[in-house]
């Protein structure tokens, strides 16, 4: 099955060759062509995967590289399956999306190779067992989908966002060079097996760690998601959709992929992850709420999701220190589940939004009101998008959440008071992102979709072209195939769990059948409640058969010249919960006081905005501190193209000195 | 089964009872027990009036709402009798399924438009929130304490025998107890009899409903009631048979609603912004009956 390895990257050269070519209104399908052959392409390679057959073969990468392992293994093949799914939809999305840039025809090609090269890159992410090349592949992905992010590149704001992005990408990247060099110096291989050696020899906490960091960076675990409110807004919609549907959660491939190779100090190790994680969702969600950008609410409720993906890893993790088989495959078992249904539902979410943002223009919720009249499709999508991500039956969220529950449930009937107790107020934590990602969706969209337009817009919106509106239909079936037949995906991830551990292979433990039967009977309560609800709105419609409805002005309490602007507004909402966690999410306002003698005052600007707690306290002071010691190296970059000349020669004569007394070999 | 025909016949007479002990108290004589009943059958009768603004959520969100409460319903046991749905973790269903409902209570407040009733949806998602650790740290106590996790494995496992475990007992039911009154955003929180906007929480949310829907709403309050006294019985219940079961689960719920109703009579509503510091305060007694289950069960180091 090589052939097909090789297929892929030959498909997608092709499609790029083929989208330098073709004329500028056919640019997005030749695009989305190449994305779906390239995704039958991989995922029959997937589907072998999961059928037990696993593909891998080695080729040699010259004296530096070495071996290079690349192997499709039941993991991977998740994720393979999921990217894909994703990217079909995006590319979908997307060519309805920017329709309105058909006419420059450059930056549609330099947009849609992108795009190819980034799904490609993440597949390849998944697939490649050899440190260096899994950092080349990695860097392709980053720089690619940066460049998708600055799409919108004349402005600024943007561009920064772009570059912001990048920074922290190559952050990650040195911190995963590290892992990888320190496990190539203790073992002498690159490959990701030796990572197996290591830890059965070396303390695992610390190179877990390192790891933890690189690849967090990416998933966006506190305090190392600063870059996700960013990108994601500034990106356009469909690759927002992609990037926060998968590529975050290749940084959880990733933890996943180190994790199944630890030997000892899982214990420790899942105490750490668990409370990042539950920190991580608390304030991502916390956040969440209280913005007004829609598109930056939804990157804030990105970081909640990994939350809860990490708190499944974490659960699993201390399954494996405490030898409890059920545990492992609860947590990483609701932590796999998760990762797919978010990718899932957040897509479906940043698509509708996109939609939103395609017929208004605008990101801020506040200008915005009664959408559900001029684009009910969008807004029933959207509501369906909000309902799941709140983890509510009857979609696929509450399955994904009930796992990662009843894990926690599970670990209470551990031994060891420090693991109860912290089960049990991950389980309050858990609950409460429930309760604020409720007031955060009813928020939203009620503030976009209800009551009536805030502020005039310059166009009027229409539904969207159902070219965007197919796609996500599609991720609706595939939501609600998870929430009818858990039972499928769950045995799915049994399989891949029980040969994920290197070091022991963890037989499924009988509990975790039961757990598969309890999912199905869910799914069937969950239609019950459907039935339930049918069976009511039926009883309502005959009893209203005959009667009077009238359609009135709304309750004005006595005040019949209300306008639209005495709607309550998404800030208001949001407001008493601001206030009490003002330590957490900053406020921050700009305005004038009325000064003593101002007898008749002007018109005033009232502005306030919040702020990223990481951002503004930390990470904002140490950039400028760094900026300002940056200042005094001025100097070396003075324009002259001599002094460059310079440096040049100083560091040949330099390299020749050393080798001469060799001090460098 | 069992414990559906129970809560329905309790949520016939329990606000009843509520507004009964109230009249009562402040010297009058009140309307008669079935009152709420014959109001809600009234309203069923009733024509609608829709807001001009509002959508097709505004008319499904009232169905939503108490089909939510309805299944929450079938989810309870009675003592030793499985509630129709029951299975490990169905506490987490059920306060999901209650979530669902109070979405589409929220956004339909929101459909109209109206300057006040998003107050009162952004209050009530608030206090559910802040309500929802206590409720989830309750029932993993419980689970810690009895081994198992599901509502009627828990209770027709509790065993109250020592004197520790009828103190925590005795505060899981008043967290419960607690917990409804926030549901149903009665007295410490909010004033159901109110008369000003701006201070109100549920009723403001509904200002806009009215016939049939107004009428689920209301028998959606008078369930949750009578769930959350199915849920304290059982807490007490035990293994006693039948016999003493069911009169003892009226006498409880009875009991329960004599207690709102002295509550609502004697004491003020709490300001407005000290609302939160009273919820969170209920996690942290269910923190004491946590610390409380670790000592029971022999685990507390």
């Amino acid at each position: 099955m090589v052939e097909l390895i090789n297929l892929s990257w030959i498909i997608a050269l092709l499609a790029v060759i083929a989208l330098l070519l073709v004329p500028a209104n056919i640019k997005a399908y030749t695009a989305a062509f190449g994305v779906v052959a390239n995704a039958i392409t991989t995922s029959w390679l997937a589907i072998l995967a999961l059928t037990g057959q696993l593909v891998s073969f080695t080729f040699y990468g010259g004296n530096i590289m070495g071996d290079m392992l690349i192997r499709v293994d039941q993991l991977s093949a998740w994720f393979i399956l999921i990217i894909n799914f994703t990217c079909i939809t995006g590319v979908f999305y997307g060519s309805g999306y920017l329709k309105a840039y058909d006419n420059s025809a450059k930056k549609l090609s330099m947009h849609w190779i992108l795009f190819i090269l980034f799904q490609l890159s993440m597949v390849w992410v998944c697939m490649i067992q050899h440190g260096l090349m899994f950092l080349i592949a990695w860097e392709i992905m980053s720089l690619s989908s940066m460049m998708l992010v600055i799409f919108d590149s004349h402005n600024p704001k943007t561009l920064k966002d772009g570059i912001n992005y990048l920074v922290q990408m190559h952050i990650s990247v040195v911190f995963l060079t590290i892992g990888f060099i320190w496990v190539y110096f203790q073992t002498g291989s690159f490959s990701f097996d030796a990572f197996s050696t290591y830890f059965g020899l070396n303390s695992n906490i610390w190179l877990f760690l390192v790891f933890f960091v690189g690849f967090g960076l990416k998933a966006g675990f506190i305090p190392l998601h600063s870059w996700l409110p960013h990108a994601h807004p500034a990106a356009p919609s469909h690759v927002s959709g992609v990037m926060s549907g998968v590529i975050v959660k290749l940084g959880i491939y990733g933890i996943f992929r180190v994790a199944s190779y630890l030997r000892s100090d899982n214990l420790m190790l899942g105490e750490i992850l668990i409370t990042i994680s539950v920190l991580t969702g608390l304030y991502g969600i916390l956040n969440a709420a209280v913005h007004r950008d829609f598109k930056k609410m939804l990157a804030y409720c990105t970081i909640e999701n990994i939350g809860i993906i990490g708190i499944g890893i974490g659960i699993g993790l201390i399954g494996l220190g405490n030898h409890v088989p059920i545990l492992y495959y609860l947590g990483f078992g609701g932590a796999l589940l998760h990762v797919l249904n978010h990718s899932l539902f957040k897509s479906l979410l940043f698509y509708s939004a996109g939609s939103v943002y395609q017929q208004t223009h605008t990101r801020d919720m506040e200008k915005l009101g009664g959408l559900i009249k001029s684009m009910p499709r969008t807004a029933v999508i959207f509501l369906i998008g909000a309902i799941a991500i709140g983890g509510m039956p009857p979609f696929n969220g509450f399955i994904s959440e009930f796992l990662i529950y009843s894990g926690l449930i599970e670990g209470i009937k551990l031994h060891d008071m420090t693991q109860i107790t912290m089960m049990v107020l991950t389980f309050a934590g858990l609950s409460i992102i429930g309760g604020l990602s409720v007031l955060t969706f009813t928020k939203t969209f009620g503030t976009i979709f209800l009551g009536t337009q805030r502020q005039p817009l310059q166009h009027k919106p229409h539904e969207v072209s159902s070219l965007m509106l197919i796609p996500q239909y599609v991720i609706i079936v595939a939501m609600l195939s998870v929430a009818i037949f858990p039972r499928i995906y769950l045995e799915v991830i049994g399989n891949i769990l029980s040969g994920l551990t290197k070091s022991t292979i963890i037989p499924q433990p009988v509990e975790f059948a039961g757990y598969i039967s309890t999912m199905q009977s869910i799914s069937l309560y969950s239609l019950l409640f459907i039935c339930t609800i049918a069976v009511f709105w039926g009883i309502r419609m005959l009893a209203l058969v005959g009667k009077s409805q009238v359609v009135g002005a709304t309750w004005g309490c006595g005040y019949t010249a209300g306008t639209s602007k005495i709607q309550y507004t998404a800030k208001s909402f949001s407001k008493s919960l601001g206030k009490t966690f003002d330590f957490i999410v900053i406020e921050r306002k700009q305005y004038e006081e009325l000064k003593a003698g101002e007898i008749f005052p002007k018109e005033k600007k009232y502005t306030s905005h919040y702020h990223d707690f990481f951002e503004f306290r930390f990470i904002r002071i140490i950039t400028n501190r760094l900026i300002y010691s940056a200042n005094y190296f001025k100097f070396i970059q003075n324009g002259r193209i001599q002094s460059y000349v310079l440096y040049g020669i100083v560091f040949i004569i330099a390299i020749f000195i050393l080798t001469i007394f060799k001090i460098v070999p | 089964m069992l414990s559906f025909l129970l809560i329905i016949l309790a949520a016939a007479f329990f606000t009843g009872i509520i507004i009964r002990t109230k009249s009562i108290a402040s010297g009058r004589k009140g309307p008669g027990l079935f009152q709420p009943i014959k109001d809600v059958i009234r309203l069923f009768k009733k024509g609608t009036v829709y807001s001009e603004t509002s959508s097709f959520v505004f008319r499904i969100a009232p169905t939503i709402y108490f089909s939510s409460v309805f299944v929450a319903m079938l989810v309870v046991p009675f003592g030793q009798s499985k509630g129709l749905i029951s299975f490990n973790g169905d506490f987490i269903f059920f306060a999901y399924v209650l979530g669902l409902g109070k979405f589409f209570s929220i956004i339909g407040a929101m459909d109209t438009g109206s300057s006040f009733e998003g107050m009162g949806a952004s209050r009530e998602a608030l206090y559910s929130m802040f309500a929802e650790p206590a409720f989830f740290i309750l029932m993993g106590s419980l689970a810690l304490l009895t081994g198992h996790t599901s509502f009627q494995e828990i209770f027709a496992t509790l065993h109250l025998g020592s004197s520790i475990t009828y103190a925590l007992g005795g505060l899981a039911a008043l967290v419960f107890l607690m917990i409804a009154m926030i549901e149903n955003s009665r007295m410490p929180l909010d004033d159901p009899k109110t008369h000003l906007e701006l201070t109100m929480v549920h009723e403001v949310m509904i200002l806009d409903n009215s016939g049939f829907d107004l009428g689920l709403i209301l028998t959606a309050g008078y369930l949750k009631f009578a769930i959350y006294g199915a849920i304290i019985f059982n807490l007490f219940s035990g293994t006693i048979s039948y016999g003493y079961a069911i009169p003892m689960f009226l006498v409880v719920q009875a009991f329960l609603a004599f207690v709102v109703g002295m509550i609502e009579s004697f004491m003020a509503r709490f300001r407005m912004n000290h609302n939160a510091q009273f919820i969170v305060v209920l996690s942290s007694v269910s923190l004491l009956i946590f610390f409380g289950a670790l000592l029971v069960s022999g685990k507390f180091i």
